[in-house]
């Protein structure tokens, strides 16, 4: 996280661009309203506000699996409702979408298949993708449950295959919903450093859901704090000498 | 008392006495529909006359070989050559295929039929095909087989394999709406198609309701599939038709015997098969004990 690399990748094309935009389920009654968010490659943004004010919705919007009220959401060049093609976007969601009678592999399969397997019909399984699954499982600690059916498995290891599996996928866009959620200390270092080498050896951006603020803080770039239905652009300490504005 | 208090002290007694309504109504129906009641008084003689004179006791014989063709099978295992070994078995062989070929056809028309895949006029065209296939039953489908491709266990396969798509599918797409939204949802964000969503992440995760509802419908299939032979549609309901015919009451009884107990074991094995794909599975195995006594009956 040098001052130099990010300089040159702020002039790339943002990830993510958000402008004017107004997200929530119900025309009437939007939840949050967002002026301008844009991420660039090989950025970490957190974002942190009280329970229910409606950061799970703005992953959700970005997903493409809400529509916006109004504004343009705009990921790798797809503008809603178009979205950016197979592979691309990457998500952890809060309640993690595992199949739970199916093996640890099977699940991080199916975000290795998105990520390695242009086709849309693919069913077997490339080498590629066999070969990123296994390096994804290993990099969480989980490489002894290979087999193992996601329901004998515990909450923060559930967490873990939900992680692995969007690591698999090596997209351009993470997205991750408290997904250090129910981890100890060392199971958390260990997950957040193999996520942010990944971020930033390969330009893509983590956009992360985390409640703590002072872990926020500490992971991420930039801060987005919602509140009052407004994201707050906040920077971080670490960064704030040098992007004073 | 004031008139909203009298009128809901009425509500009350009516919804109460809704349920008792409903017997007496019933009563009043049945009774428009007897023209005499004086019928049911012989009945009961009637009835003893029939099994002691025509029923029993149940003539065996239906499970010694026939006289021709010649049995070929050893002397031990000669019930092999005997009708009711022969029907019996034409009518599992078709409650199998059936059952396997109405679960590759209806897999596919059930993954369109689903709500939550689908937008809602490929789901609701879908829910029509399945609809039209259930809405008659297999010994309405058997007979319009035979008058199409004649008599024999093709048409009693065409017939059922047509009511499993209907029915399979039904139960298929309703588990299919049952299940979690949240792996759609990762998948959807993934980019996956909805062909690799379908293999990847429906089935898998609907897979244990998928083949517990297979093997329910085995069961159905048997079942049903004795009554289909009347119509020609093959299987032991052929040579129960056969004997009817002939007035042969004690050999039909021998056939509804066999037909008891193997629907019985059917029902066992099917319910011992299920309880592997119906809970979490985290659960101890059932035992025998389990199948035989009611749920209910058992401790938690
Ligand atoms: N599918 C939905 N349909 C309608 N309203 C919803 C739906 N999902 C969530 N909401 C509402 O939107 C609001 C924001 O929910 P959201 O899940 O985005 O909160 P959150 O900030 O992620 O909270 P938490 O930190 O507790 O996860 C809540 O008031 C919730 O009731
Ligand atoms: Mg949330």
């Amino acid at each position: 996280m040098t001052g130099d690399s990010k300089e040159i990748e702020v002039y790339r094309n943002p990830i993510v661009r958000l402008l004017d935009v107004e997200i929530g389920y119900k025309k009437t009654e939007p939840l949050v309203k967002i002026p301008n968010l844009e991420i660039f490659p090989g950025e970490i943004v957190a974002i942190a506000g009280p329970s229910g004010v409606g950061k799970t919705t703005l992953l959700r919007t970005i997903a493409g699996l809400v529509r916006p009220i109004s504004g343009s959401v705009e990921v790798c060049g797809a503008v809603s409702p178009s979205k950016p093609s197979k592979g691309i976007l990457g998500y952890v969601p809060q309640r993690l979408g595992l199949i739970r009678h199916t093996s640890v592999m099977h699940n991080v399969m199916i975000g290795a298949n998105a990520g390695h397997n242009k086709s849309l019909w693919s069913i077997l399984p490339s080498s590629l993708a066999k070969k990123y699954a296994s390096e994804a499982i290993n990099s969480m600690g989980l490489s002894d449950k290979l087999r193992e059916p996601i329901r004998r498995l515990s909450g923060g290891q559930q967490r873990r295959v939900a992680t692995a599996r969007t690591l698999a996928q090596r997209p351009s866009l993470i997205m991750a919903d408290e997904f250090l959620s129910e981890l100890d200390e060392d199971t958390m270092d260990m997950v957040l450093t193999a996520v942010t080498q990944y971020v930033r050896q390969s330009g893509a951006a983590l956009l992360v859901v985390e409640h703590d603020v002072s872990r926020a803080k500490s992971m991420a770039d930039r801060l987005l704090v919602i509140d009052d239905g407004r994201v707050n652009p906040f920077i971080t300490e670490a960064t704030a000498m040098e992007v004073k504005i | 008392m004031k008139f909203n208090e009298i009128l809901s002290i009425r509500g009350n007694f009516l919804i109460k006495a809704t349920p008792f309504l409903i017997f007496i109504s019933s009563i009043v129906v049945f009774n428009g529909m007897v023209d005499d009641w004086g019928r049911l008084s012989g009945s009961i003689d009637n009835l003893f006359v029939f099994i002691r004179e025509s029923l029993w006791p149940p003539d065996w014989s239906v499970i010694e070989p026939q006289a021709y063709p010649i049995c070929t099978a050893y002397p031990l295992i000669d019930f092999t050559c005997s009708t009711a070994w022969i029907g019996l078995l034409e009518t599992l062989k078709i409650a199998f295929v059936s059952t396997v070929f109405g679960m590759i056809l209806s897999l596919p028309i059930s993954l369109l039929a689903a709500r939550n895949l689908n937008p809602w006029w490929l789901s609701y065209s879908s829910r029509f095909i399945l609809a039209a296939f259930r809405s008659l039953p297999s010994i309405i489908w058997a007979i319009f087989f035979v008058i199409l491709v004649g008599f024999g266990p093709l048409s009693g396969v065409l017939a059922m394999t047509v009511y499993t798509i209907g029915y399979l599918g039904k139960l298929q797409y309703e588990a299919i709406e049952g299940m979690n939204k949240t792996p759609l949802y990762a998948a959807e964000a993934m980019g996956l198609s909805r062909f690799e969503t379908a293999f990847q992440v429906v089935i898998p995760e609907s897979a244990n309701d998928l083949i517990s509802q297979a093997i329910f419908m085995f069961e159905y299939n048997f079942r049903h599939g004795t009554v289909i032979g009347i119509v020609g549609a093959g299987g032991i309901g052929y040579y129960i038709n056969l004997y009817l015919k002939f007035l042969q009451y004690d050999k039909v009884i021998a056939y509804l015997i066999i037909i008891f107990i193997v629907v019985l074991l059917i029902d066992m094995i099917s319910i011992f098969a299920r309880s592997f794909f119906t809970e979490e599975g985290d659960m101890p195995k059932p035992s025998w004990f389990h199948v035989i006594l009611p749920a209910s009956m058992i401790k938690k």
